[in-house]
């Protein structure tokens, strides 16, 4: 009987033994095959902090604050975050996430997570242009 | 006897290794989604995107894009040869940070180039990815 459940204890350590090391294997095997992105050969410009003029209208959006939206884009610029922001039709959030700076040209981007008309999750990404500190456009 | 143990615990590996390359695949990309780890969150899928885009190599994003039909890829060729003769030349590229939410991952790009007539343009990319393919770009 002692010798019998002895066995088993044995079997079931040697089962859970090669499980493990059939994960240590599969980790190890994604290891190899995953590279991870390729080495850009064209240089990277340093990150900026989030225009204050940026700032205000992605707050607007976030607020779904139609008026105020309004009195800081032109119309062609709501025209084109309208564009920016298909299919999403009720934002439910929105986050920063990088700007950077270029002969004073500043791209501050960002994320909005909200429903389409069919109340589907969607996320879309959007850039406004910055000069003077004024949003010039929107991408 | 021995022959059924001997398939049985190459089975248990075998189940184990499965297991474990997805779990690795998909702990890899939680962590490069969230950038902990000193990672920025970039996808390999968007990087490949971009710079073929830059390189003007169609080919080499075909595979990483929704199928397109014959003449549309004949097109596109057509459009890289003469792009290439014009000279447009890539100054910088920045991953500017992306997100996902569920199935879909969106990540931005700023990029600078010098057209032919030497003016320098800088402008965004936002691409979006789903499947392992870009899905959207604009």
């Amino acid at each position: 009987m002692t010798m019998t459940s002895s066995t088993a204890q044995v079997r079931a350590f040697g089962t859970v033994a090669l499980f493990v090391l059939g994960l240590v294997v599969g980790s190890v095997a994604h290891q190899i095959v995953d590279r991870g992105p390729g080495e850009s050969p064209y240089p990277a410009l340093p990150k900026t902090n989030e225009p204050a003029a940026a700032h205000d209208v992605v707050q607007a959006i976030a607020n779904d604050d139609a008026a105020s939206l309004s009195k800081m884009l032109a119309a062609e610029q709501l025209t084109d975050l309208s564009t920016a922001l298909q299919p999403i039709i009720d934002v439910r959030g929105t986050k920063f996430v990088g700007a950077v700076e270029s002969e004073g040209r500043l791209l501050s981007a960002y994320l909005v997570t909200g429903k389409t008309s069919e109340g589907s999750d969607f996320i879309v990404g959007f850039v406004l242009r910055v000069a003077n500190d004024q949003v010039v456009g929107v991408n | 006897m021995g022959t059924r143990a001997l398939t049985g615990s190459a089975g248990v590996v075998l189940v184990g290794t499965l297991i474990g390359f997805f779990l690795a695949s998909a702990v890899g990309i939680a962590v490069q989604d969230s950038g902990v780890l000193g990672g920025n969150g970039e996808s390999p899928v968007a990087r490949a995107y971009m710079l073929g885009l830059l390189q003007r190599d169609p080919s080499s994003i075909s595979s990483i894009r929704p199928q397109q039909g014959i003449a549309q890829r004949a097109a596109e060729l057509q459009g890289a040869s003469s792009r290439s003769s014009s000279a447009t030349q890539p100054l910088s590229l920045t991953y500017l940070g992306g997100g996902s939410a569920g199935p879909l991952t969106v990540s931005i790009y700023a990029v600078g180039v010098r057209t032919s007539s030497g003016t320098d343009q800088f402008f965004p990319l936002a691409l979006t990815i789903a499947g392992g393919k870009v899905v959207r770009s604009e």
